[in-house]
């Protein structure tokens, strides 16, 4: 290239337009974006993480709960003992309290028994045992069927028939004696 | 002449042990409360139009003392026996009150029937039978070996009645039903309810009355068996459930196996709009359900 050369490039350069108008006025975006509260870079990013620790942390706990639940072995329901919530479970059992007030039932029915005649007396035992069939014949079924529910329920209505027994019994003979003071 | 003396004498000795009548009346409000308590015999309480409690019968030789006794609106009938008991303390009663009284009677060996009362009644006894009719007010019955029957007049009253091994009934009831036995049959006719909870352990329940619009029925038993017919229409979401019984429904729907290693059956279905609720279960009984 000689100098002539030269100097014909820069007088075309210098012909060129040397300030482009952009084609809309960009400043007010830029303005209000300068303006407008910076957004941190990191917040998306802990939201992700967070995301990532909840998802990871449900799943092994749920997993856990899944594969511990099994271990517990299904409870084989004992004649004596049973339910007593109506609802769900193999795991229910007649609570210390329960077994206590029916026991102190049947020791007062003992004693309000000894009061009546040979006939209503034998005729309440028969009934009392009666019941007690029941709840084996029911808790038997349970030992095969520990979840089903109508089984469950039926047994705590013959628990409450019993309870009911033991107290209207006790009650009658009880409030009509001392009533005559006898 | 000795064997006479002693013949005499034997007898006014004896006379204190014979059977005493009684016949007293006391004057009473005209719907106040009368409590009536007899150990052994019958007492038979009837509503009359008088404001006065009247006592007739017969008292056992071995009774004390009969109570009779006012206090305000309260009247008190009491058979006192002595406290070994023992023979001779039979008492038959018959008790006439004003009709709008309530009453609560109490017996042990003793039938319990009333008429015409239309108060309150609350009636118990342990080896008795009880008997009577309902008029529009609560009335609570029950026995542990005897029957228990109440006859309604179709006037909505909450009823509880109850046996232990006796059967108990009502008929005409209207309103609240509670009903329950443990070898004894229940048996609802001729009423409607807008409640009725029935259960035995080995009784049979049979209910044919109407269930109202909303209304709520639950029938459960152990070993007995439910034969329910509904009378007229029937709007109620309805379960039954049975582990080893059958199901036979007349309003359509066929039961289906619980499961299929055991012979458990249930049946879930809405009749009409099923706003009220109909639930049945039994362990080893069978299930009828039907409408009239």
């Amino acid at each position: 290239m000689t100098d002539s050369d030269d100097d014909k490039l820069l007088q075309a350069a210098r012909r060129l337009n040397t300030g482009i108008a952009p084609q809309r006025d960009l400043w007010p975006d830029i303005a209000r974006a300068m303006q407008a509260p910076q957004r941190s870079w990191w917040t998306p990013l802990l939201a992700q993480a967070a995301a990532v620790v909840l998802l990871v942390g449900g799943s092994s706990a749920i997993t856990y709960i899944a594969v511990k639940q099994p271990q517990v072995p299904d409870r084989q329901v004992a004649p004596a003992l049973v339910f007593e919530q109506v609802s769900f479970g193999t795991g229910y059992e007649l609570g210390d309290e329960f077994v206590a007030a029916r026991n102190a039932l049947i020791k007062e029915l003992d004693v309000e028994l000894e009061r009546l005649a040979p006939t209503p007396r034998a005729e309440i035992q028969a009934n009392i045992a009666m019941i007690q069939e029941a709840i084996y014949e029911i808790n038997a079924a349970l030992e095969q069927e520990p979840n089903n529910t109508l089984l469950q329920q039926q047994l705590l209505s013959a628990y409450r028939e019993e309870l009911t027994l033991l107290r209207r019994v006790g009650g009658l003979t009880r409030d009509i004696m001392m009533r005559n003071d006898i | 002449m000795k064997k006479l003396t002693v013949i005499i004498l034997g007898l006014l000795l004896g006379m204190p042990l014979l059977a005493e009548e009684v016949d007293k009346t006391l004057d009473a409000a005209p719907d106040g409360q009368v409590d009536i308590s007899n150990i052994s015999g019958s007492i038979t309480v009837t509503g009359w139009n008088r404001d006065a409690v009247e006592v007739t019968g017969t008292l056992g030789r071995n009774v004390e003392e009969l109570v009779f006794e006012r206090d305000g609106d309260r009247v008190t009938i009491q058979v006192k026996v002595p406290r070994k008991g023992g023979r001779g303390i039979d008492a038959d009663l018959d008790i006439r009150v004003p009709e709008k009284s309530s009453i609560d009677v109490s017996g042990v060996s003793a039938d319990i029937k009333v008429k015409n009362v239309r108060g309150v009644q609350r009636l118990q006894t342990v080896s008795g039978e009880v008997e009577t009719e309902s008029f529009g007010n609560d009335v609570s019955a029950e026995s542990v070996s005897g029957d228990v029957e109440i006859a309604g007049d179709a006037s909505d009253t909450e009823t509880n009645i109850s046996s232990v091994s006796g059967d108990v009934a009502l008929a005409r009831g209207s309103g609240i039903v509670r009903a329950s036995s443990v070898s004894g049959d229940v048996v609802i006719d001729e009423g409607t309810f807008t409640r009725a909870e029935l259960d035995t352990v080995n009784g049979d329940v049979v209910f044919r009355s109407g269930l109202r619009k909303g209304g709520r029925f639950a029938a459960e038993t152990v070993n007995g068996e439910l034969d329910i017919e509904f009378v007229g229409d029937v709007s109620a979401k309805i379960d039954i459930e049975t582990f080893n019984g059958s199901i036979r429904n007349c309003f359509g729907p066929d039961p289906e196996r619980t499961s299929k290693y055991t012979p458990g059956l249930e049946l879930s279905f809405t009749e009409g709009a099923g706003d009220g609720r109909v639930e049945m279960s039994t362990m080893n009984g069978d299930i009828s359900l039907c409408k009239k």
